[in-house]
């Protein structure tokens, strides 16, 4: 299957390799230029446009920043329905608004192209291993056509129901996500701020009913004060405000994520946007008289 | 003076009829034609478009709810940017978002248009009794020619800077605002669940540091469970998303707020957005009832 990849960042760089290797022809676009040099390196081909790179393949896929850039490459000037043809599969792995998805799904449809969205989690260590959780919104059949793409780059592949379902289940594993690594964060920062070991507790908690994968991977990589991302804070700054903004459209109450939200808002505004999200500890420090 | 009038709801029309009280001409338009009756009884030219009430007007003032429609009668087809002429002010009253206020003033300033964003506090009370606060984002000498036409609407006019800093001191009022409406409803659920008359808690209250407008407004609306709009819940559900948005945007955490805005989504969807926000009251309660 001949497939187009668009955007070629930390993870979709990683992303487009696995299916490199997974045995099909790759052409590439990106915005900059030199971010394409890797893949052009390993065998992919270079397209000028998102139009000019879904003339020639079977499947896009795009792995962008946020839903406007989205936009832009389906629909935009140059963009993939320009050139698309009825029948072809775009797929769309980003983490954006579910209400933006569907919007976008929809007017490709008018063009005859069938739009799943295809999140993704498990981090640059999971896009490079070929080991992400892809959670899928779409039809069936667009599913289908896209599975093997997916078997390339990640394990746990769940069609979770019509367009936009995939961006739910995603906007659900960030909050999921997000208070966690917070919890964990003020679990460790307790310990240590009431004279406990925090590499103790943690090892306490793991056999109980505490244990999460957050507390396991996070919470060594707290100990370790290891806060190199990873994933940017400001990114999950960007999906707890996804989750806030459908809170918001669809009346719902979502106390705990609110105040994670307004966590990442302050890590954010005091220069820890680069860092990893479990730099949230630091935060707490500064919030709690300083690092021991 | 030629003014202009967009937007004639709750707020708005009482604001106009004071300015034509004050013997100045008014030019009307509203979507719904049935709201600008009692200002042609009054005196008010009816217009069949914004653009063309910009045509003949030196000031136009409007009044719409949200960001986006603001945007549509300033820039969409026979909207007030067709009909404005050069040197024409519009003052935008409505709460919107900081950032599209300063993109409208800019867009308008193309067209040699000044605007003002000038949104008020002081709910339809402050409306019909001319007491509103009015705060004003954009250039001070523009504010001092309209200055003359906002007294007749409210008593505190502050200029708080330059384009968009009215949005921001009217987000910061909402901010303030409806978090206490959400404390003195905490307070009263509070105190009649400990089985204490929340009208003697408020009374007493009232002498003490916790004394606040809202304590004695909205504090006894809660108290008499009268629920009739004010200003509609919605309203504020509304501002609290751009609150949210701009928090995001500028990276500054808003604990209270966050909550403050969960508190709203929760009374949306009890489908109580017609309601006041004292209806925050029913929302602990519900709380309640449901355990």
């Amino acid at each position: 299957m001949k497939i187009g990849f668009i955007g070629l960042g930390i993870m979709g760089r990683p992303m487009a390799l696995n299916l490199l290797r997974g045995g099909h022809p790759i052409t590439v676009w990106a915005r900059r230029a030199e971010s394409m040099q890797p893949l052009l390196d390993a065998g992919a081909s270079a397209a000028a446009s998102p139009a000019a790179l879904a003339a020639v393949v079977d499947l896009v896929i795009s792995m962008v920043a946020d839903a406007p850039d989205v936009e832009q490459v389906m629909l935009g000037e140059q963009g993939v329905a320009s050139a698309g043809r009825a029948g072809q599969v775009a797929v769309d792995m980003s983490t954006i608004r579910p209400a933006a998805a569907r919007d976008i799904a929809a007017r490709l449809l008018d063009k005859g192209i069938d739009f799943l969205d295809a999140p993704v989690s498990g981090g640059e260590v999971g896009a490079v291993a070929g080991t992400l959780s892809i959670m899928v919104g779409g039809s069936e059949a667009a599913f289908a056509t896209a599975h093997p793409a997916f078997a390339c780059m990640g394990k746990n592949i769940v069609h979770v129901g019509d367009s936009g379902a995939g961006q739910v289940a995603k906007a659900a594993n960030q909050i999921v996500t997000g208070v966690g690594v917070l919890t964990v964060a003020e679990a460790l920062n307790f310990a240590a701020k009431s004279g406990v070991d925090p590499a103790r507790v943690r090892e306490a908690l793991l056999g109980g009913f505490a244990y999460s994968k957050i507390l396991e991977n996070h919470g060594q990589r707290m100990l370790d004060r290891n806060f190199k991302p990873g994933f940017k804070s400001w990114m999950h700054q960007k999906d707890m405000n996804i989750v806030m903004q459908s809170a918001h459209e669809l009346g719902l109450c979502l106390p705990v994520s609110a105040a994670t939200a307004q966590m990442y808002n302050a890590m954010v505004g005091s220069g820890l946007g680069a860092e990893d999200s479990i730099a949230i500890l630091k935060l707490l420090e500064r919030l709690s008289g300083g690092e021991d | 003076m030629q003014l202009g009038f967009v937007g004639l709801g709750v707020m708005g029309r009482p604001m106009a009829l004071h300015l034509l009280r004050a013997g100045h001409q008014v030019a009307v338009w509203a979507r719904g034609s049935a709201s600008c009756r009692p200002l042609l009884e009054a005196g008010a030219v009816s217009c069949g478009s914004a653009a063309a009430v910009a045509r003949r007007s030196q000031v136009v003032f409007t009044v719409i709810t949200a960001g986006s429609d603001v945007e549509q009668v300033t820039f969409g087809a026979d909207g007030l940017a067709e009909g404005f002429a050069a040197g024409s002010i519009l003052v935008d009253m409505s709460t919107i978002a900081p950032e599209m206020a300063r993109s409208l003033a800019q867009r308008l300033s193309l067209h040699g248009v000044d605007m003002l964003d000038a949104p008020v506090s002081g709910g339809e009370q402050g409306a019909i009794a001319a007491t509103l606060a009015i705060m004003v984002g954009g250039q001070a000498a523009v504010l001092e020619r309209v200055r003359p036409l906002l007294e007749l609407l409210g008593r505190k006019i502050v200029h708080v800077g330059d384009s968009g800093a009215g949005q921001v001191a009217k987000a910061c009022n909402q901010m303030v605002m409806v978090a206490a409406i959400q404390a003195v409803a905490e307070a009263l659920h509070f105190s009649r669940a400990a089985g204490v008359d929340p009208a003697r808690v408020r009374q007493a209250l009232a002498g003490g540091s916790a004394g606040s407008r809202v304590l004695e407004v909205m504090g006894k609306k809660m108290v008499a469970r009268d629920f009739d709009a004010g200003v509609e819940a919605r309203l504020h559900h509304k501002d609290y998303a751009a609150v949210i948005a701009e928090a995001h945007r500028l990276g500054v955490p808003l604990p209270v707020s966050g909550q403050v805005g969960q508190q709203l989504n929760a009374l949306m969807a009890m489908g109580w957005g017609s309601s006041d926000t004292a209806t925050l009251l029913r929302v602990l309660e519900a709380g309640r009832q449901s355990r």
